[in-house]
């Protein structure tokens, strides 16, 4: 895979309209032909290769934008994230193999860790030397953290830790994993809770992949069998890495993957360009019911996209995010999903004379209608979000008021 | 003057609307036209020199927002609506000063039959035309009733056969202003959404079954959570309708109208299922939102907005 331009650190701060051509400008030029899920050249791109495509959008300023420069970031503001995520959201490349270290990692340990464990590891998740994983759900805790069963308990040399964890996306390719344990027992609910980094690696853990319904191996169960890490692995005290971690994820749920409503739209875009490549398939967007939901996914889409730019500036404005990312994420996937549903719908009307661009339409959005089963499911299900904005946004009350 | 010459912003300038608003609903249309003039609120957004505020449509948005939740019946949206349109002439400065009242035809009349979702005392009405619309005089004007929607405010079909043409708006004009109404009605339904959920959790908080209050059932918390959703979603894409684009450009603000309306009909629809039988009942007063609301979505034509989106997209692809 060849780059047609390299900027090397420090990446030059420009005015936002500069920085989104810069970047439209980039990702055009240098995004691979088979790297392009709306191409008839699409292959899935292999691990090395997302690698060095992530390690390169970096460079170019497309990632860490928030990030402080003494750790590898550009130090600029959620503004400039906004406009290189709508960028990014533009053009049909494939998900991040490196965004639990760049979304959830990368901020809690900015939050809780070291000074030392900032300096190293911070860089190296921008420039994609290292992935990793996040070891939080386990079988009886998903939802409800409080139910953790990981221990970690004082030892020589460190800290002993045994108990599963499951549904822990890229394990098997991770370099670290940010695991959740408790130090006391299961009553103890949220006290206690300590976070560390462990190199997966380390004796002790064992990854046993899990085959989902789209047919690919994308998470994990994740054993970990008297497995010791030092004490400098640990991220923070107990209760004050996890105090900071659930401040980050309030902030974090409402501004990881913010290029979505215009991935959104890039997907609707290529459903209908798909379908009007083939004369007969072209048929299909001339029915009024279909029309009828292409003019509602559009409404949504706008929709999305204003409540993103809306987050964005409430946050400059030092507003607290609250549960807002509970909104956004129910939207989203509730209406991705949906729309997954009508592209599988259209798509199924194609054959083997249908056009290449139509065929390779039908296999992108039957994955994709797949795999949207977990959009409401992964990230706190639908019904837990419904919980959170009936109970922190309207307070609604569970019993008698006096 | 632009938004950025106040110190005021739209939320404040809504919240100071309020007691106007409350004021002048139930009033006869005259009185309720002077009340909510005294305010500021008809000339919102018309020029200085019409004597309004010269204020943005973010303003006329949130003042909108709060006419849907007090379920105010004078049609202020018209009155802002065109006395911005009209500016600079005779008409803006009376709408905005309380004297004269309009209604706007937002249905294509046939030359003969014109739709209002109103029929209030009032001097001009705007026709839209394949050129743009004609402001015509209200007086003489014979008006069939339709009241089976609304028998409290019934919608007319008012006869232009004959009418007297006092003024036009180019087709640019006429796009523009109707760009402002789905805004601004896209909000008002919205406000109507908030005031129903408003309701729905100060009942269900009181209203005990097996020795706890509703609100307490996973079911009916979750249809609450469902408004609450939509109303920041139609409010997140309204506003961001008048917001100009990445490139300074106007956006087409018409996915966001069709979806607050879809939203707001559902919120409204779900709102009165939610009291249940008292829900029913004229005594809850939801039914006068949803009758507002739906008339708005037939005169503006939510869903056929949301196929002509379709449409545009379909062949911008």
């Amino acid at each position: 895979m060849t780059m047609m331009s390299d900027f090397s650190k420090p990446f030059q701060p420009m005015n936002n309209a500069d920085y989104r051509l810069h970047a439209r400008g980039w990702l055009g030029a240098n995004l691979p032909a088979h790297m392009r899920m709306d191409s008839t050249d699409w292959r899935a791109p292999t691990l090395e290769e997302s690698r060095l495509w992530e390690a390169a959008m970096y460079r170019a300023g497309l990632a860490g934008m928030t990030w402080p420069t003494e750790y590898g970031g550009h130090g600029l503001t959620l503004r400039e994230h906004l406009v290189v995520n709508k960028e990014i959201g533009a053009i049909s490349m494939p998900e991040s193999v490196g965004s639990i270290g760049k979304e959830l990692a990368g901020p809690i340990i900015m939050a809780a860790g070291t000074e030392q464990q900032k300096r190293a590891f911070l860089p190296r998740i921008l420039s994609m030397d290292e992935l990793w994983c996040q070891g939080f759900s386990e079988p009886d805790a998903g939802s409800d953290l409080a139910r953790l069963r990981t221990r970690a308990v004082p030892c020589e040399g460190g800290w002993r830790i045994n108990g599963q964890k499951i549904w822990t996306s890229g394990a098997s390719k991770a370099d670290y994993c940010l695991l959740l344990t408790r130090t006391g027992t299961i009553e103890d609910r949220h006290k206690g809770m300590l976070m560390f980094a462990v190199p997966m690696s380390t004796p002790g853990i064992r990854v046993v992949p899990i085959k989902s319904i789209d047919g690919k191996v994308s998470f994990a169960e994740v054993f970990f069998d008297d497995v010791v890490v030092p004490d400098d692995a640990r991220l923070g005290a107990p209760d004050e890495g996890w105090d900071a971690a659930i401040r980050v994820l309030s902030i974090e749920r409402a501004t990881n993957r913010m290029y979505r409503p215009w991935r959104f739209e890039t997907e609707l875009r290529q459903l209908v360009r798909g379908l009007k490549s083939d004369p007969e398939l072209a048929l299909l967007l001339q029915d009024p019911s279909v029309q009828d939901r292409i003019g509602q996914i559009a409404g949504q889409i706008d929709a999305l996209k204003g409540f993103v730019e809306g987050t964005v500036e409430q946050l400059m404005n030092g507003a607290s995010i609250g549960a807002r990312g509970s909104l956004s994420k129910l939207y989203w996937s509730e209406c991705h999903q949906a729309f997954a549903g009508l592209a599988l719908d259209l798509v199924g009307k194609v054959t083997p004379q249908s056009s290449a661009l139509a065929q390779r339409t039908r296999d992108h959005f039957t994955t994709a209608y797949l795999f949207a089963r977990a959009e409401t499911i992964y990230a706190g299900t639908t019904e837990v979000q419904l919980d959170i904005i009936a109970q922190r946004i309207l307070r609604l009350p569970k019993d008698l008021q006096k | 003057m632009s938004n950025e010459d106040h110190d005021l912003v739209p939320a404040e300038l809504a919240e100071a609307a309020i007691p106007a608003i409350l004021e002048a609903e139930g009033k006869p249309a005259r009185a309720a036209a002077a009340i909510l003039a005294e305010a500021g609120l008809t000339g919102v957004c018309a020029s200085e020199d019409d004597g309004g505020m010269a204020l943005g449509l973010p303003f006329a948005l949130a003042i909108a927002e709060e006419a849907g939740a007090k379920q105010l019946r004078f049609p202020l949206l018209d009155q802002i609506l065109l006395a911005q349109a009209f500016a600079g002439q005779d008409i803006a400065s009376r709408i905005a000063a309380g004297e004269a009242i309009g209604l706007i035809g937002w249905e294509g009349a046939n030359g003969v039959l014109l739709r209002l979702m109103t029929d209030i005392e009032c001097d001009v009405v705007l026709v839209p035309t394949e050129n743009g619309a004609d402001l015509i005089a209200r007086s003489e004007l014979a008006a069939i009733p339709a009241p089976v929607l609304d028998p409290d405010q019934p919608q007319v079909w008012l006869d232009i056969s004959g009418a007297e043409r006092i003024g036009s708006l180019d087709a640019g004009q006429m796009a523009a202003l109707r760009r402002a109404g789905e805004a601004l009605y896209g909000s008002f339904a919205t406000g109507a959404a908030v005031n129903a959920l408003a309701a729905c959790c100060e009942y269900l908080a009181a209203r005990v079954q097996f020795g706890r209050p509703l609100s307490s059932k996973q079911a009916v918390r979750h249809h609450l959570s469902r408004m609450k959703l939509l109303i920041e979603m139609s409010r997140a894409a309204l506003a961001r309708s008048l917001r100009a684009d990445e490139l300074g450009q106007g956006r087409d603000g018409r996915p966001a109208f069709a979806g607050a309306m879809t939203n707001a009909i559902w919120s409204l629809e779900k709102a009165i299922h939610l009291h249940g039988g008292m829900g029913f009942t004229s005594e809850v007063p939801l039914h006068r939102s949803l009758r507002d609301i739906r008339k708005i979505d037939m005169a503006l034509g939510g869903g056929r907005t949301g196929r002509q989106v379709a449409h545009d997209f379909i062949e911008a692809a």
